[in-house]
């Protein structure tokens, strides 16, 4: 069997493929990937959470001059 | 001449120095077998970054030379040495461990490099070490452009990092000493896991200038030696003020242990939990027979906490807003992708988030923690403390868990756990000290000290040393 092949058709072929690879689930190192940087990011996030808690006279100074 | 024995490349610099000022072997044999060594054997543990034979047969004809004339420049004169490859030799790779920088060149040497050739040592090769130092914080020993550190006792083991070359250098004979680098735990954590003394000196007290900036606030650098005297040798010969490090403490140094206090003078803290609970089982009973040579000595023990504050996440947050700042060009650029650790790819790219409020906030909570370690050491002349709690774990071992895995337990008295980072943060000397062995392999002690207190540390150890042999064992093979 034989159709007419119009543009809008032409364009749901090619756009076919493209779609289907976007709806891939992401590759194992994609993803691990992203999981890696989202838990980066937690860790920064979790350190900042525990900084906030430390209470701290206001005239606290940041250690700029290392006396040590 | 005579014929170099394997006894050599164990040889302390005291012992090594006597032999080359006596013209018993000369300088330049000592560097041709010394560099030889360092080619065959520093694959063998991946601890070689870059073989300068050439290089230290020149400065060895040039001590030869000197020692004709009668031109004794000290203890280092002759003796072999390797540096961390995050230290720039002019014209000469310095790849900082990382793919990204595997073709950069320096057209100048680090101030340390020169100071050790003006002191005759010879340098031998550039070692390996962790990419970027460890930057972004990575889960696998294999995060490094040479291949993961191997531990010299045990080559299914990890030497540990980020200094591995450094550590495993020294303990397999391949140079009589080495210069790493400590932000965190770099120079303490190698030193444990390979069994040899190494020095964390004061924050400021050793240039930097042309070491890889990774945090401004917290890099130090120190030597591995076979002994605390080496170590105090090392020292003296690097330390000193440098006006082209921002961070210069503009001090010196002069190694001088005969005017430290006696063992029996000093009060030395430290905390049960460390050894009863937070330790390895097997590397308890080590720790425990160690403390038992400080009390023998005469030492007064004494039960401590560490003041309480959140080290980790201060020591984090700093070191992740500063790293960042360092290598914001390699993450911009995508390069940082190359990195060999996908994990430290992600740190990396993750420090990028810390506010500035944080980094400040962190910042001030250190100057609190600088002070309570001052008022500590009103009454404590050092502490004492596993260096790791336990030995050198496999290599392949991840460093923490995996994203979405279970933190491991937390022991119920942390002991002095936060040790490496507070002393960091508080800009501390350490000392970290061979006390044994955990099945085969070495574990050791660090002995922590006020701030500019090397030669007291260097004292403890030295008289350590004298009434134990740990720092004198050598691994087979």
């Amino acid at each position: 069997m034989t159709g007419k092949l119009t543009r809008r058709k032409l364009a749901a072929a090619l756009a076919a493929p493209v779609a289907a690879a976007l709806a891939q689930p992401q590759t194992p190192s994609a993803a691990a990937a992203g999981d890696e940087l989202s838990a980066a990011r937690e860790r920064v996030a979790t350190a900042a959470a525990a900084l906030a808690r430390q209470e701290l006279p206001m005239a606290t100074e940041p250690a700029f001059r290392f006396e040590a | 001449m005579a014929v170099l024995g394997d006894d050599i490349f164990f040889a302390t610099i005291p012992e090594l120095s006597a032999r080359i000022a006596s013209k018993e072997v000369s300088a330049e044999a000592v560097a041709r077998a010394f560099a030889l060594r360092l080619e065959q054997l520093g694959p063998r543990y991946n601890a070689l970054a870059l073989p300068l034979r050439d290089h230290a047969v020149a400065q060895a004809k040039a001590v030869d030379a000197d020692l004709k004339r009668g031109r004794a420049r000290g203890t280092l004169q002759g003796i072999p040495y390797g540096a961390k490859d995050l230290l720039s030799l002019a014209n000469k790779p310095t790849t900082w461990g990382a793919k990204p920088y595997a073709a950069q060149v320096f057209d100048y040497s680090a101030t340390v490099i020169e100071k050790l050739e003006d002191a005759g040592a010879l340098l031998t090769g550039k070692l390996a070490m962790v990419e970027l130092a460890g930057g972004g914080g990575y889960r696998y020993a294999s995060a490094s452009w040479t291949g993961p550190g191997l531990n010299p006792w045990d080559r299914t083991r990890w030497s540990g990092g980020s200094s591995s070359g450094s550590a495993a250098a020294v303990a397999a004979g391949l140079v009589t000493f080495a210069i790493g680098s400590e932000t965190s735990g770099s120079i303490l954590t190698p030193a444990s896991y390979c069994g040899v003394t190494a020095l964390r000196p004061t924050y400021g007290l050793v240039s930097r200038y042309g070491a890889m900036a990774l945090s401004w606030t917290l890099d130090k650098l120190g030597p591995f030696a076979h002994s605390a005297e080496d170590c105090g040798l090392i020292l003296h010969a690097i330390a000193g003020g440098d006006a082209n490090d921002p961070g210069s403490a503009g001090k010196s140094f002069y190694y001088a242990p005969q005017y430290a206090r006696p063992m029996k003078e000093l009060r030395i803290g430290y905390a049960p939990a460390d050894y009863a609970e937070r330790a390895d089982a097997a590397a308890r009973p080590v720790f425990e027979a160690a403390l038992e040579v400080f009390r023998a000595a005469g030492a007064h023990l004494v039960e401590t906490k560490l003041p309480a504050f959140p080290y980790d996440q201060v020591l984090g947050t700093i070191l992740n807003a500063e790293q960042g700042a360092v290598f914001e060009p390699l993450i911009a650029s995508g390069r940082v992708e190359e990195l060999a650790d996908k994990a430290q790819i992600a740190g990396l790219k993750a420090s990028l988030d810390v506010a500035a409020k944080d980094y400040l906030k962190a910042m001030r909570i250190r100057r609190q923690i600088q002070k309570a370690f001052r008022d500590m050491f009103a009454g404590l002349d050092a502490l004492l403390a596993p260096g790791r709690t336990g030995p050198a774990p496999l290599v392949d071992e991840p460093r923490f868990p995996l994203p979405g895995a279970a933190p491991a337990a937390a022991p119920r008295d942390s002991g002095f756990g936060g040790l490496i980072q507070a002393g960091n943060l508080a800009g501390l000397p350490a000392l970290a000290l061979p006390c044994g062995f955990a099945g085969r392999l070495p574990v050791a002690l660090q002995v922590v000290g006020a701030p500019f207190s090397e030669n007291l540390l260097l004292a403890v150890g030295k008289e350590y040393q004298g009434r134990t042999d740990w720092h004198r064992k050598r691994p087979v093979g």
